[in-house]
């Protein structure tokens, strides 16, 4: 039943199951750091994994602030990390 | 924007909502449930997104719920969030194909719950998360949140959680419980014989855990990018903390620490529906008849953890019970119904009986406010500090709006739903108020961010 695509993930193309949440990928593939804060550049990560928290918050296909845990894996998405 | 008129809206697609659907849509309503999931069935429900069949008990039993309510022509619509409603029950919800505006005649909410986290030192670090995200993770992703993971907080589902690591090959390392053992716990389980196999399957999945200890708490979270050790300290049965006696579990790369539930009340809070406050249901929580799933709106109903944490078994109870209500106020020709409804409300006081015992035996321990030092950022959002925060308090500010008008906290785009407990357990804890007068953030819309393409065509339409 699972398909396996290729996104690309800060320019590095990496194979990932098709609609499994994005969030746990980034998790296995960015050793859990997902981001860093605006004001004390701290790091982040997936934290409630549900959508409540907006930890995991990174860019895809050039929309900012997208949720990472609730976002399902599509075949060809640009993701991109935010860094300090 | 596409525009569905239905008799019953049903929002939340976990063992609740796919209940109150399928008795509606059999009394002959025309139904629409709308839920934020990959795929319906909510938390304890949880279907692979990929479509896999379920490994687990749970798993199966709502992959047959969900067939079921489709058999009786429950219209789905997943992956939908909803981000605004209003007094006259319109509901707008984001789907991957563009915005809804459902126009229904009654509505049942059945949001279900997220869990309840308190800060500490160290809990913004990556690999900390609560014991549900470590729970998606696995389920939803095949990903075990580490290699060598901490399982800590207090309540049953910390147990869940550790069979589902088990089952993924990733026993947790240590399970640190916050309740000493004792009596009352078997005390209370003696009375429920119903709920003894559950009992032992979940203690039979923690025997797999080497470090098992009662009556200790997770003080601080260590590290620099990453999660690597955790403190523990003995709490006793009065809630003190003994830190003392603390003590160093590190080599870890996740902790996953969580203290039971707290019902997403934002939508019901939105259609100004009554709430109250009792920690034992896990704080704020919709007022409803418990025998009609009736809130204090008319048309509005309320089903599940919305209505105070309890766990499955109530939730599908009254999710049914709503339903039947509901159906029969929309005119459903119900009669005959009565029987059934007297039997599950007679069902769920007993289950709800179960539950509110075990809500009071697993409270959060007393000292868990004193966790957070002045520079421990408590709104990860905003990045506030608790020190900031007292602040506030100080300076004369009595509730958490108050102290998010000053501090910010709650104001990022988390709208408070992590924070805000902490901040009425400061307030309490620097103004003397209870966690109750302190209030709660009223929910704000859009209660999800949405794409400004979405607003403009909501807003657009609404001009024609
Ligand atoms: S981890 Fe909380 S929103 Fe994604």
């Amino acid at each position: 039943m699972s398909t396996l695509v290729t996104i690309d993930l800060d320019g590095r193309a990496v194979e990932a199951e098709a609609g499994r949440p994005l969030g746990a990928l980034l998790h296995r593939e960015l050793n859990a750091v997902l981001r860093h804060t605006a004001k004390d550049g701290a790091p982040r990560g997936v934290f409630c994994g549900m959508g409540v928290c907006f930890d995991c918050l990174v860019r895809v296909d050039g929309r900012e602030g997208v949720r990472a845990c609730v976002t399902p894996i599509r075949a060809g998405m640009r993701v991109e990390t935010v860094r300090s | 924007m596409r525009r569905i008129d239905t008799d019953l809206l049903v929002v939340g697609g976990g063992p609740a909502g796919l209940e109150a659907a399928r008795a509606a849509a059999e009394a002959g309503i025309a139904v629409d449930l709308v839920d934020a999931g990959f795929r319906p069935g909510g938390q304890y429900w949880m279907q692979d997104p990929t479509g896999a069949p379920p490994l687990s008990a749970q798993g199966s039993k709502g992959a047959a719920a969900i067939a079921k309510a489709q058999a009786t022509g429950v219209a789905f619509h997943s992956g939908a969030e909803v981000f605004a409603a209003f007094p006259d029950r319109r509901v707008l919800a984001n789907a991957a194909d563009g915005p809804i505006e459902f126009t229904p005649r009654a509505i049942i909410v059945a949001t279900g719950a997220h869990d309840r986290a308190m800060p500490f030192p160290g809990w913004t670090l990556p690999g900390v998360m609560t014991p549900g995200a470590g729970q998606r993770l696995a389920k939803l992703g095949g990903t075990s949140a580490g290699e060598r993971v901490v399982l800590a907080g207090s309540g049953p589902f910390l147990m869940a959680v550790a069979e589902t690591l088990v089952k993924l090959g990733k026993p947790p390392v240590a399970l640190i419980e916050a309740r000493p053992t004792d009596s009352a716990i078997i005390a209370h389980l003696a009375r429920h014989p119903g709920r003894w196999r559950e009992a032992a399957r979940l203690l039979a999945g923690a025997r797999a855990i080497p470090e098992r200890r009662s009556g200790w708490i997770v003080t601080e979270a260590i590290g620099s990018e990453r999660v690597t050790a955790v403190r523990i300290a003995p709490v006793d049965r009065s809630g003190r903390i003994d830190r003392a006696r603390s003590e160093t579990i590190g080599g870890i790369d996740a902790l996953l620490v969580g203290w039971g539930f707290r019902p997403m009340i934002e939508l019901t809070a939105l259609l100004r529906c009554r709430h109250e406050h009792d920690p034992a249901l896990g704080g704020w929580h919709c007022v409803t008849d418990r025998a009609s799933g009736r809130t204090s709106v008319e048309g509005v109903y309320a089903a599940g953890e919305v209505t105070g944490i309890a766990g499955a078994v109530p939730a599908r109870l009254s999710g049914r019970l709503a339903g039947l209500s509901a159906a029969a106020d929309l005119g459903a020709d119900t009669a005959g119904d009565e029987g059934e409804r007297a039997s599950l409300a007679e069902q769920l006081a007993r289950a709800r009986a179960f539950s509110d015992g075990l809500g009071r035996l697993y409270a959060p321990p007393a000292d868990l406010v004193t966790l957070a030092r002045d520079d421990t950022v408590v709104c990860r959002c905003e990045e506030i500090t608790r020190a900031d925060i007292a602040a506030a308090f100080a300076d004369g500010t009595d509730a958490v709006a108050g102290a998010k008008i000053w501090t910010r906290a709650g104001m990022g785009r988390c709208q408070g739903r992590i924070c805000g407990a902490a901040v009425a357990a400061i307030a309490a804890a620097e103004t003397g108020i209870t966690p109750r007068e302190a209030g709660f953030n009223p929910p704000r819309i859009p209660l999800r961010p949405v794409p400004l393409s979405v607003v403009l065509e909501t807003t657009r339409d609404g001009q024609e």
